[in-house]
């Protein structure tokens, strides 16, 4: 099958459905099922018959020759585990938004997501890349603004501006490296090429940094995630900030080396205030959504200090807890926009005595809980373990500091056991129904799953990721 | 000599034949069809000539005023719709500078009988506007051309890329009589209100096809010279581009009449069409000119027509008035939003490309600073672009469509207006076929 259509039938497919598919027809969840199935099996597929080293090459169309802006597709390790990741997040979503109203435009809008985001990962032009970068805003725009909670409005305009000014910097830096190496070809461009590699590093990254995102540029972050609807979050935190996360190691780590190196400390340093900094404000917080988010940016700014080590180890460690943080934090925002849903209420002091009321539910919670603190035998410990050792052998002793983030974490998210799951039961929990529709449960199951069985065999995990970087090292990456 | 300008211009003439007859558009679309075959053949008189890139735009500009003639409501402008083809032929192949200055002042004299449709005063006052500014600029013109001729300059020759004294100063006034049509600021205080205020078809074709029409000609009447002798004015340039796009991208901001939003973007358009001309000595700037001219051509036209249907059909005026109108017509609100998406710059849309290429064309001219504040520029006009979708799809429907549902019910049909929804279908595949196959457009340089 031509790889294209993996970017191209999600967009037609979505534009058809939408059009002629009558409002709320049930068939369309199964078809966005089916698709993203599909892609499922392709990307497994494509793992399989990944040379050992370098690039697998797929495609090549739309040449111009005179500004080499070529279609050309191509995956290694690293794109194929995003776009696997990418594609159980999408069938995750589909199953945890069973009962959505307005469906035919919602899974429309889901499945032309699946398009841009494939081309993300599996495009090397840099300007077919920032095409689809782009494009995946657009229906994030949609589903936040359209499925949203109050403060949707804002939330979504700013989502919109917010990355969109920011991927403006990108674009910039891929002009200056077009100027400067007359390609666009990110597998060729090396960075002694290049004769402004300084101005590149800093475009690139406070472009992907708003992404991923880094302190101080995470304040759309908060709005997006509190006013999307759960299952939207669980693709913003699972996918969307993955890919800015993708980029930084493909585009900023891998490709410029030499300025990576000699910034780190930038990397090392806002990484941690990342994580300090929203940790604290998750305990601060009061919203239980909110101090959720607070706790997927805190996860991120551990990303972020294993992408500064800029090592082996440190890489490997931060692409596991990219996918552990995926796993992780997509139960907390489905169990929180659930019980918003249920309650009417955001507040964490409404929603005391969860316990008796939700027994599988605040299960579930506790397990995420306790893995996003990073309890051993789930995928977190592990996660925060090797990233605390790869930072430790790159930057000294200091990082033990890191192991006191994760403390905050415990913190904040023990003292909202003792607030949500076992304080006395309120009011609102007491006269709320908390029965959730089977399909949308099993997706939490599934999380729950995930979680337990690569925090028992994270080898299952490591040993793919190892291979990426592997093949990266060796292909003149890092060193 | 049969071309592709004799055919308009003589259909322009016979269409007056057919007027308040059911004839007239199969007639005029039937010559705008065997304009479009013969774009590319030259006029046949000396100082025009065509080239590969004339071909294609010619031939873009008879689509798109085949798409203009298509939309309802529009007889009475039809004659005029193929003057105005004719004349913007002769603009784009003119090569000397007399040829330029008389299809210049052909294409705004026939703008100018577009525009006196005059209904209402508020049309009435944006006519004058345009007739003053108009008349202004013509002025400025031909002092430049009086000047080019002191200094030694001849009229029915290319110009010279090596004029200096008298003649370099002449043509840099000529240039800044032009840029009162392309509405660079600080020249660009008419197009606000004319924009607004006279009949929207007719505001989309005087931004959409006029405007472009006249930045292509120009520029390649004036990229030589500017490619020789910038270095004396490439920082008054850029100045004016970021000047232009700047206030007109904040000024948009702040409106609540769609019109002028629409009305500022497209000064804030000009400024990056300005840009082609900062980077005129990078050998992108000519296809950069290009693509804007032609994304802008399709999306520009596109979105004044649609708001055009829009004030006949439900009486919209505010933003307020669109809330919900992704419910109440979802072909209309589609059609509206992937413009309003390409002329913000989203990619897969030839408005994407186009910044794109411009921008390209200046980073490769070296200034890499300008094409940041373009860049920041283009995101910030998002805001307004996605403030109009806002409206469209997440707001409570407004009353406006609370009537027409009634209507519907009472009348038990929609109103008719296949044709416009043809004609929009007609520019959204130009939109989409630029913002995602480039070759055509490199290849023609």
């Amino acid at each position: 099958m031509n790889p294209v259509l993996m970017i191209v039938a999600p967009i037609v497919l979505s534009g058809v459905l939408a059009l002629f598919l009558k409002k709320d027809t049930p068939i369309i969840k199964y078809i966005a099922l089916g698709f993203f199935s599909f892609m499922l099996l392709f990307s497994i597929k494509l793992l399989s018959s990944l040379p050992k080293v370098g690039y697998l090459d797929l495609a090549k169309m739309l040449t111009v020759e005179k500004w080499d802006f070529v279609l050309s597709l191509q995956v290694d390790h690293l794109s194929v585990i995003m776009l696997i990741l990418t594609s159980v997040l999408l069938i995750l979503v589909t199953l945890s938004s069973w009962t959505m109203k307005g469906s035919v435009g919602y899974f429309s809008l889901l499945i032309f997501f699946a398009g841009p985001i494939s081309g993300v990962f599996m495009s090397t032009n840099f300007l077919w890349f920032f095409i689809f970068w782009e494009l995946t805003l657009v229906p994030m725009f949609f589903l936040v603004g359209i499925w949203g909670a109050e403060g949707r409005i804002y939330a979504s305009i700013k989502f919109f501006l917010y990355t969109h000014v920011a991927s403006m910097f990108i674009l910039l830096a891929f002009f200056l490296i077009y100027k400067e190496t007359g390609t666009f070809d990110m597998t060729l461009v090396k960075e002694s090429m290049l004769a402004s590699p300084v101005l590149i590093w800093w475009l690139l990254f406070i472009g992907f940094a708003v992404k991923m995102p880094i302190f101080p540029f995470h304040t759309w972050l908060p709005d997006a995630h509190v006013q999307a609807p759960a299952p939207i979050s669980v693709l913003l935190a699972g996918v969307l900030l993955k890919m800015g996360a993708y980029a930084m190691i493909r585009m900023v780590v891998l490709l410029l080396p030499q300025q990576t190196e000699a910034f780190s400390w930038v990397i090392l340093t806002l990484g941690l205030i990342t994580l300090f900094y929203a940790g604290f404000m998750a305990l601060y917080e009061t919203h239980l959504k909110k101090m959720v988010a607070y706790s997927s940016i805190s996860h991120m700014g551990l990303v972020t200090v294993a992408i500064g080590t800029a090592s082996y180890a440190g890489l490997s460690a931060g692409v596991y807890e990219m996918i552990g943080h995926a796993l992780i934090i997509s139960p907390l925002f489905l169990i929180a926009g659930f019980l918003h849903q249920r309650t009417g209420s955001w507040y964490i002091k409404d929603m005391g005595g969860l316990m008796q009321k939700a027994p599988y539910l605040s299960t579930i919670f506790v397990l995420a809980g306790l893995a996003a603190l990073g309890l051993p035998a789930t995928m977190g410990f592990v996660a925060e373990l090797s990233i605390l050792i790869a930072s430790i052998e790159r930057f000294g002793m200091g990082m033990i500091l890191i192991a006191l983030g994760s403390m905050i974490g415990a913190g904040y998210i023990i003292w909202t056991f003792r607030r949500v799951i076992y304080a006395e039961q309120s009011t609102l929990i007491e006269k709320s129904d908390f029965k959730m529709h089977r399909i949308e449960f099993l997706a939490l199951l599934l999380f729950a799953l995930g979680i337990v069985v690569f925090g028992l065999f994270p080898s299952l995990l490591f040993d793919t990721i190892n291979t990426a970087f592997v093949a990266l090292s060796t292909a003149g990456g890092i060193g | 000599m049969i071309s592709a300008f004799s055919i308009l211009f003589a259909s322009a003439l016979l269409s007056l034949l057919f007027h308040r007859t059911i004839w007239l558009k199969p007639f005029t679309l039937i010559a705008l069809v065997i304009g479009m075959c013969l774009s590319g053949t030259a006029i046949g008189i000396s100082g025009f000539e065509t080239s590969q890139a004339t071909s294609l735009f010619e031939f873009i500009l008879q689509w798109v005023l085949f798409a203009l003639v298509l939309h309802d409501k529009n007889e009475t402008s039809i004659t005029q719709i193929l003057f105005i083809g004719a004349a913007s032929i002769a603009l784009l192949q003119s090569s000397t500078l007399i040829s330029f200055v008389i299809s210049f002042e052909a294409l705004s004299i026939i703008s100018m009988v577009l525009v006196s449709q005059i209904r209402t005063p508020d049309q009435a006052e944006g006519a004058i506007k345009m007739f003053i500014a108009g008349a202004i600029s013509t002025g400025i013109l031909l002092l430049g051309t009086a000047f080019y001729l002191m200094g030694g300059g001849m009229l029915d020759k290319a110009i010279d890329i090596h004029a200096d004294g008298f003649a370099s100063m002449g043509i840099v006034i000529m240039l800044f009589g032009v840029f009162y049509k392309l509405t660079i600021v600080p020249m660009h205080g008419w197009a606000m209100d004319t924009y607004t205020l006279i009949r929207h078809s007719h505001a989309g074709l005087l931004t959409g096809v006029a405007k472009t029409v006249v930045a292509v000609a120009t520029f390649k009447i004036f990229s030589g010279f500017l490619a020789v002798q910038i270095e004396m004015g490439i920082l008054l340039l850029a100045f004016l581009s970021v000047l232009t796009m700047t206030l007109g991208n904040f000024l948009a901001l702040f409106q609540t009449q769609i019109s002028r939003i629409l009305a500022y973007s497209s000064i804030a358009h000009a400024g990056y069409i300005l840009l082609a001309f900062v980077g005129v000595k990078s050998s992108y700037a000519s296809t950069g000119l290009l693509y804007m001219a032609i994304a802008y051509i399709f999306m520009q036209t596109a979105v004044f027509l649609l708001l055009d249907t829009l004030a006949h059909r439900y009486n919209i005026k505010s933003l307020d008035d669109l809330n919900g109108l992704g419910k109440a017509n979802r072909v209309l609100a589609f059609f509206f939003t992937v413009q309003l998406f390409s002329l913000a710059g989203i990619p897969l849309l030839a408005g994407f490309l186009a910044k794109a290429v411009v921008f390209y064309a200046v980073v490769d001219a070296g200034l890499w600073y300008i094409v940041l504040i373009a860049l920041l520029n283009s995101a910030l006009s998002v805001g307004y672009y996605a403030w109009i979708i806002k409206h469209i799809y997440f707001d409570k429907p407004s009353t406006l469509f609370a009537q027409e549902q009634t209507d519907k019910h009472k009348t038990g049909k929609y109103a008719n207006e296949k044709l416009s929804i043809l004609s929009q279908s007609m520019l959204l595949l130009g939109t989409v076929f630029f913002g995602i196959f480039a070759s055509l457009v490199f290849s023609v340089i």
